[in-house]
């Protein structure tokens, strides 16, 4: 039953993992910039979710509006800042993201408060008994908005004429352009998708949590990169997969090597492990 | 304007703000703070300063100490050693502070305190808990209690007083956490606690999905968790969320209304370990909850009372001394006997504090006055 009980914790916390990470593969997949602005955009999910479901009551209303808001604003954030300094060496758009990661942070801490918010009366806190194993109904949400997602996007890159596009362009930008696709279109389509899909991870950790805090993205901002690199930098299938590997491998850790390893370092040293064996990470094409 | 005049004008500019600075210099006493304002202990910083504000705020429309009014110098040091070093510096170089307060978390207060105890000026720990802290040396003082003495006051509250015999640990793996855990594990077993297993956990986790799951199927009928309000409340609505029903121990950490936000109706019927009695028929503690409630519109808690209580102590300690002479003012602070916000102040021979410790419970979403432990022997921090 434990075993069970862990697999689905580990589960959980995997999939919200992958819906972080999968924004952060693919604006490195498109642009090579290693986004950690990224998780910024993930705590701004969770103050959009709590704040417009307090003001309306509508859980449903505050994340729909944090995801499609919280798009725009990774958009903006290419535009303002990334886009710029592309033709720099890539270590300059790593310290201008770094750099905004910790400017979003202290914002949050100015406008929303050192406390964090809560929500006013947290939604979706019910418990559901399932074969004896407890989750609330926000994890089961969690879950299925992870996969509901995930499929989602698999099937529109595969399928729609706009995600065969952005394939194209993140295997060869120079040659789907000459083929007429449309690149800048294609980054705008990119940071919106990569950032909604964070905001809603952040929505739902917000609920799961009752608290969002100014520093609610610093281990996701670390973490999804040790994913990506484990997943093989720009894989969105093996983004997944690294997430769900790592998300259940703290989940087993925490119990059975809490003593010995803390859990955020887990990630980490599956990392080195992987990477001793297959330096180019688990998934990578090459 | 021509360059000449202007830069005549920026010269008269910056004589007289330096008269105006010396001036006020001159009528005030100055307590130097640092305090994280910003980074990750930016919540209980603010609490703590607020805390502070309010005593200063209180002595000096009282008339100030010995005709003077007190001034806080304050400092971000973001908790963190790289920054309440050279801000120790600071203040006892250039600001020239009569006493310093870290209202700041213990890596932070534990590097500062040896640069105040080099320099000779006393220096008081508001609610750092390192054992290192005081033993800098002898102007390093503490108006909270060390980790392990309030550990040992939650082996007596658990067995004791609750009746309890099998306890899970639930540790937050720093040195407060770990701290507290050394003094439940010293006396749990002479007031028949058994410790059936201890899950240490991260400062950021907030999700403790694995560690429910595990407590659960020990079947504790105590939950000893340490922690803050941030990574407390997350983890008591997960326990309860699961159907974990032992009673949960919790302690200062847990002492402050977000807590209850945070856990919502899960946090009713915990009980924790702290140092404010918010039904305290003390007429310093209750005028201390109710102006603070009115000064920053947000309910106080333990740290905001750690910070009032540290400047009040100074204050005291200074009006003793008749003068901000650093050495008459450390003497002073070291016979201190004071009926502070948290309670009735005193130090041992190592500048640590003597008082209970206050048990609250969490009822109808407020913390309300449980027990009280009073057990000099037990409660005695250490002396070297």
């Amino acid at each position: 039953m434990l075993f069970f009980d862990l697999l689905v914790q580990g589960l959980l916390q995997g999939g919200i993992y992958a819906l972080i990470a999968i924004g952060l593969t693919l604006v490195y997949g498109l642009l090579r910039i290693l986004h950690v602005a990224h998780a910024g955009l993930y705590t701004l999910g969770g103050y959009i979710a709590i704040l417009i479901t307090n003001a309306t009551g509508s859980f449903t209303l505050g994340i729909t509006v944090s995801m499609v808001s919280v798009g725009f604003m990774g958009m903006v954030i290419y535009r303002l800042i990334y886009q710029p300094i592309l033709e720099k060496p890539p270590f300059v758009a790593l310290i201008a993201s770094i750099g905004l990661f910790i400017a979003m942070e202290e914002i949050y801490r100015i406008v929303f408060g050192a406390y964090g918010i809560t929500f006013a009366d947290a939604p979706l806190q019910g418990t559901l008994n399932i074969a004896g194993i407890y989750l609330r109904h926000c994890e089961i949400g969690a879950l299925l908005l992870a996969a509901l997602l995930i499929t989602s996007l698999s099937l529109f890159t595969r399928y729609s004429r706009i995600g065969i596009a952005w394939r194209a362009t993140v295997t060869d930008p120079g040659m789907s352009q000459s083929f007429g696709v449309d690149v800048i279109k294609v980054r705008y389509l990119n940071f919106f998708i990569g950032s909604a899909m964070a905001a809603g991870a952040g929505s739902m950790v917000a609920v799961m949590n009752n608290l969002v805090e100014p520093t609610m993205g610093s281990v996701p901002s670390y973490k999804a990169l040790a994913i990506i690199v484990l997943g093989g930098l720009g894989n969105v299938r093996g983004t997944v997969i690294a997430a769900l590997i790592i998300g259940v491998a703290e989940a087993f850790g925490t119990i059975y090597l809490g003593n010995i390893l803390d859990r955020d370092s887990i990630a980490f040293a599956l990392l080195i492990l992987v990477l001793m064996v297959k330096p180019t990470g688990l998934f990578s094409k090459g | 304007m021509n360059l000449k005049s202007m830069s005549k004008g920026l010269l008269f500019l910056a004589l007289t703000s330096t008269f105006a600075v010396t001036a006020t210099a001159a009528e005030t006493i100055k307590i130097g703070i640092n305090v994280p304002l910003t980074g990750f202990a930016a919540s209980d910083g603010t609490s703590a300063l607020n805390g502070a504000k309010l005593a200063t705020e209180q002595v000096n429309s009282a008339g100030g100490i010995n005709g003077k009014q007190l001034e806080l110098v304050v400092y971000d040091d973001q908790a963190s050693p790289k920054q309440s070093v050279p801000i120790a510096t600071k203040l006892i170089e250039k600001d020239k502070v009569t006493v310093g307060i870290s209202c700041s978390y213990s890596g932070a207060t534990r590097a500062a305190a040896g640069i105040y105890q080099s320099a000779e000026v006393p220096y008081i720990s508001a609610y750092a808990i390192h054992p290192d802290i005081t033993r800098a040396g002898n102007y390093t003082f503490r108006t909270s209690f060390v980790g392990e003495v309030q550990g040992r006051a939650g082996a007596k509250l658990a067995g004791k007083i609750l009746k309890k015999k099998r306890a899970v640990l639930i540790t937050l793996n720093n040195d407060f956490g770990k701290s507290l855990v050394t003094g439940f594990r010293e006396k749990a077993e002479s007031y028949d606690v058994t410790i059936v297993n201890e899950y240490p956990y991260s400062i950021k986790d907030r999700q403790f999905g694995p560690i429910v799951a595990k407590v659960k199927a020990d079947n504790p009928d105590v939950i000893y968790a340490t922690g803050y309000f941030f990574t407390a409340g997350p983890l008591v609505s997960q326990l309860r969320a699961a159907g974990v029903k032992a009673t949960i121990i919790g302690q200062e950490g847990f002492d402050t209304q977000t807590f209850i936000k945070i856990a919502g109706s899960a946090s009713e019927g915990v009980i924790i370990t702290t140092s404010l009695d918010r039904d305290s028929n003390s007429q310093e503690s209750q005028e201390f909850i109710a102006q603070y409630e009115k000064m920053f519109n947000h309910k106080t808690d333990m740290v905001a009372a750690s910070g009032h209580t540290a400047v009040k102590v100074a204050a005291d300690a200074i009006k003793r001394a008749g003068s901000t002479d650093r050495s008459a003012v450390r003497d002073a602070i070291a016979k201190t006997d004071l009926t502070a916000s948290t309670g009735t102040i005193s130090f041992n021979s190592l500048g640590e504090v003597i008082k209970n410790v206050q048990v609250q419970i969490v009822k109808d979403g407020q913390f309300r006055h449980y027990a009280v432990i009073s057990d000099p022997e037990l409660l005695a921090p250490p002396v070297d």
